[in-house]
């Protein structure tokens, strides 16, 4: 039994801090909150060159065939940093190419993405935005050669930057996942504002996109268990960057409590702002052991994976919210203003309270798995 | 990380899973002695005092042995050895700062439950200042003299001796006049009584020293060297119980869950009602990340580590929890879940509450407000996490102003 990161994971978590830290300050996120494309080229070159785009992938590929835990490890520190990017949107592409793409589509892009060459995102959500494979509701209808995509995506990250999407669609034989390049007749995108400028999101608007049957990633019409697979896997990383938001949230109260001074001593000294302090670092403790035991458990098949991933959504959004909401209270005054970082992890973790599945939609899943 | 179980600890699993379905007793144990009894069979099966070193009658076993023996124990609702404070407090005090006469005289007999022991520690105005605490022990020449009251003693009742905390000198500041004493509780001087408390049930006493005896030999280490002692006695928590409380928390869910297929409201299943569904899965995710800390808490036991000022972490999250945990099934249930008796047999279902035993939902609602308070209230860990594990400021306090 070892809840403990072995030296391998220490180091790729310490050298990930370090990184960040160097080159993904406060102010360049700043800067790239107000850049139309928001992310920068040289910092993922540099994620590629360090290994991180290929983390998971197989050393065939240029990769370090490494588990989700050690994904887990590299997201918690974007998250402590609200790095804005198209990281993990790109990850959870590759992993779905990874697991069940064709030869040829693995060959045209596990290589690419692995080495800082191409990115990618994957549209899980209709204008409903239900998080259940089944409500998907843009259609793929038989076409001469293939298929012709229609429909409306909403609130797919970094889309407008990515090389390739992966596009849910409901056929005549099924649910399957459709890749699309963003050169596709019939494409359209359009920015859709969320609060935390450091997460873009698109709305896809599909009107007959033209697909060849050699676009679907996956058996045919067996695109529901690939789709919930990567929503565990989804869950997991969320938890994992809004547990780095919000231990970055609980570091700053507590450092500002020691300093800030109201009735001639540092604010920190009552009980009323320590217990909250103390509260935090309870929820944020808890974060930790549910993320890693859910990435743990995915990487081991371990028989409760499925539920530990929903545990860990659930869990860790709920905690995320209370850690950042009462640190913007510890703060005060300052807490509130635009121009203190507080927010920029407070809103990070906020847009991903609702990615993946919220924590209503994770409770639903694990009533279901326990009762039935 | 690995958050597998070693083939040793699986097999010592299977080996204590094997022993506890063919020795727990079918029957509730309703006397001292039948109790007393099956507290023998547990000590002569190696199961009682497992972390104790061997030279003393102990096992040497792991944290991990002896939470997998706690939550076997959980699993088939043994029943408990019977000198709980004994063996997890009294006799760990005795080894780390007793005399070897000491030793001999009281450890064996802990063990083997032939002497029962109770703690002495809170006062009715001592409770999280427990260092205020007024009992006096004044040194007669060739003993001590006892005399005060003290309250919330678990396993008062039945104890024939008691670990006490007693003020030896009024006139030093407060943490540096208190001494540590054994004393026996069946003597002239001592009055146990029952406390009655919002349970219903008297499982602890309220106990009135006067000029009560201790001999000089029962003094603990040195005169007022009580506070250190009471301080790494409160250290001694090694897991044990980690794995065992989640265990009967997801014991007390799977019934929840068959109570929520059973009862029926507007037409349809309690669990088919989507609120119902959202608080059971909320009270899931919540105990299935209290078993994740557990198991977090015995890696590092494992790794050698002492959990330190971090045990307050684990107290104040799982004391929290489970008053949640319990509050929700209450919400969940309506009326059923606070009815006692009287309902018919296919809507009594046993509960499993923290204390360990079978009971009603009431009862382990009620139960389940002690744990914020006792050992130190969800206060005083919040106190302790934010000054020793988050490094803020100590808050003022009028009490260290002289000293």
């Amino acid at each position: 039994m070892d809840f403990t990161f072995n030296a391998d994971q220490q180091l790729l978590r310490d050298s990930a801090r370090a990184f960040l830290d160097a080159h993904c300050g406060s102010a360049l996120v700043r800067a790239l909150w107000d850049d139309p494309r928001g992310e920068s080229e040289a910092m993922w070159k540099d994620m590629a060159q360090l290994g991180w785009l290929g983390l998971s992938l197989p050393d065939t590929v240029g990769g370090s065939a490494l588990g989700l835990v050690e994904t887990a490890i590299v997201l918690e520190e974007l998250g402590r940093a609200a790095y804005p990017g198209p990281y993990f949107p790109t990850v959870l592409a590759a992993t779905a190419l990874n697991e069940a793409g064709s030869p040829a589509q693995k060959h045209r892009w596990l290589g690419a993405i692995a080495t800082g060459g191409a990115r990618g995102t994957i549209a899980f959500l209709d204008t409903d935005c239900s998080w259940d494979p089944g409500a998907v509701a843009t259609r793929a209808t038989p076409a001469a050669r293939g298929w012709t995509l229609s429909g409306t995506k909403r609130f797919v990250p970094w889309a407008h930057v990515a090389d390739v999407l992966l596009v849910p669609a409901q056929s005549p034989d099924g649910l399957s996942l459709y890749l699309i390049e963003p050169s596709a007749p019939g494409l359209g995108l359009g920015a859709l504002q969320g609060m935390d400028l450091g997460t873009r999101w698109m709305t896809l608007t599909l009107d007959d996109v033209p697909v060849g049957d050699d676009a679907i990633v996956g058996a045919r019409g067996q695109g529901g268990p690939l789709l919930e697979k990567l929503l565990r896997r989804g869950a997991v990383g969320a938890a994992a960057e809004m547990l780095g938001a919000a231990r970055r949230c609980l570091d700053m109260s507590v450092a500002y409590a020691k300093v800030r001074e109201q009735f001639g001593q540092p604010i920190g000294a009552f009980q009323a702002i320590r217990h909250k302090c103390a509260d935090m670092l309870v929820e944020v403790e808890n974060a930790h052991a549910a993320t890693y035991y859910a990435a743990w458990a995915i990487d081991a098949g371990a028989p409760d994976a499925m539920t530990a991933a929903s545990v860990a959504k659930a869990y860790v959004g709920d905690a995320a919210r209370q850690v950042c909401g009462e640190a913007i209270q510890v703060h005060g005054g300052i807490g509130f203003t635009w121009e203190y970082d507080l927010h920029l992890y407070v809103k990070r973790a906020k847009a991903l309270e609702t990615m993946y599945g919220d924590a209503g939609y994770h409770r639903e899943m694990i009533v279901r798995h326990v009762t039935s | 990380m690995d958050l597998t179980y070693s083939p040793e600890d699986l097999e010592f699993r299977e080996r204590t899973r094997r022993w506890f379905q063919a020795n727990t007793p079918r029957q509730e144990l309703k006397s001292l002695e039948e109790r007393r009894s099956w507290h023998r069979t547990l000590y002569e099966a190696g199961y009682v005092g497992m972390g104790w070193p061997r030279e003393y009658g102990g096992r040497d076993a792991t944290p991990m042995q002896q939470a997998i023996v706690a939550d076997e124990m959980a699993r088939v609702s043994a029943p408990p050895t019977i000198n709980g404070l004994g063996i997890g407090i009294v006799g760990p005090t005795i080894i780390v700062h007793g005399t070897e006469a000491q030793k001999r005289r009281y450890l064996r007999k802990i063990l083997s439950a032939e002497e029962l022991w109770c703690q002495l520690y809170s006062e009715p105005n001592a409770g999280s200042d427990l260092a205020s605490l007024r009992t006096r022990a004044e040194d007669k020449g060739d003993h001590f003299e006892v005399t005060g009251q003290k309250i919330w003693t678990s396993g008062g009742l039945v104890a024939d001796w008691g670990l006490l905390l007693a003020r030896t000198d009024p006139r030093v500041p407060k943490h540096k006049g208190i001494s540590c004493f054994l004393i026996s509780t069946r003597q002239p001087g001592v009055e146990v009584r029952p406390l009655r408390q919002i349970t219903g049930g008297a499982e602890f006493a309220e106990v009135f020293m006067t000029q009560a005896r201790v001999e000089k030999s029962d003094l603990i280490g040195r005169l007022g060297q009580g506070w250190e002692i009471a301080q790494t006695t409160l250290s001694y928590e090694r897991g044990g119980n980690s794995l065992a409380r989640v265990t009967r928390y997801a014991m007390a869910f799977r019934q929840l869950v068959e109570e929520a297929r059973v009862l029926r409201r507007s037409g349809r299943p309690l669990l088919e009602e989507p609120v119902v569904r959202d608080r059971l899965g909320r009270m899931y995710a919540e105990l299935e990340v209290q078993r994740y800390a557990a198991l977090r808490v015995l890696s590092a036991l494992e790794q050698g580590g002492s959990p330190g000022p971090a045990s307050s972490l684990t107290k104040l999250s799982y004391s929290e929890f489970e008053k949640r945990f319990y509050e929700t099934a209450l919400e969940i249930l309506g009326p059923y879940g606070q009815a006692t008796a009287g309902l018919p047999a296919s809507l009594t279902f046993p509960v499993v509450g923290s204390s360990g035993h079978g009971d009603t939902w009431a009862y382990a609602f009620l139960w389940s407000r002690a744990g914020t308070i006792y050992s130190g209230s969800s206060e005083i860990q919040k106190n302790v996490i934010g000054e020793r594990v988050l490094g803020l400021p100590k808050e003022p306090r009028a009490d260290r102003v002289k000293a």
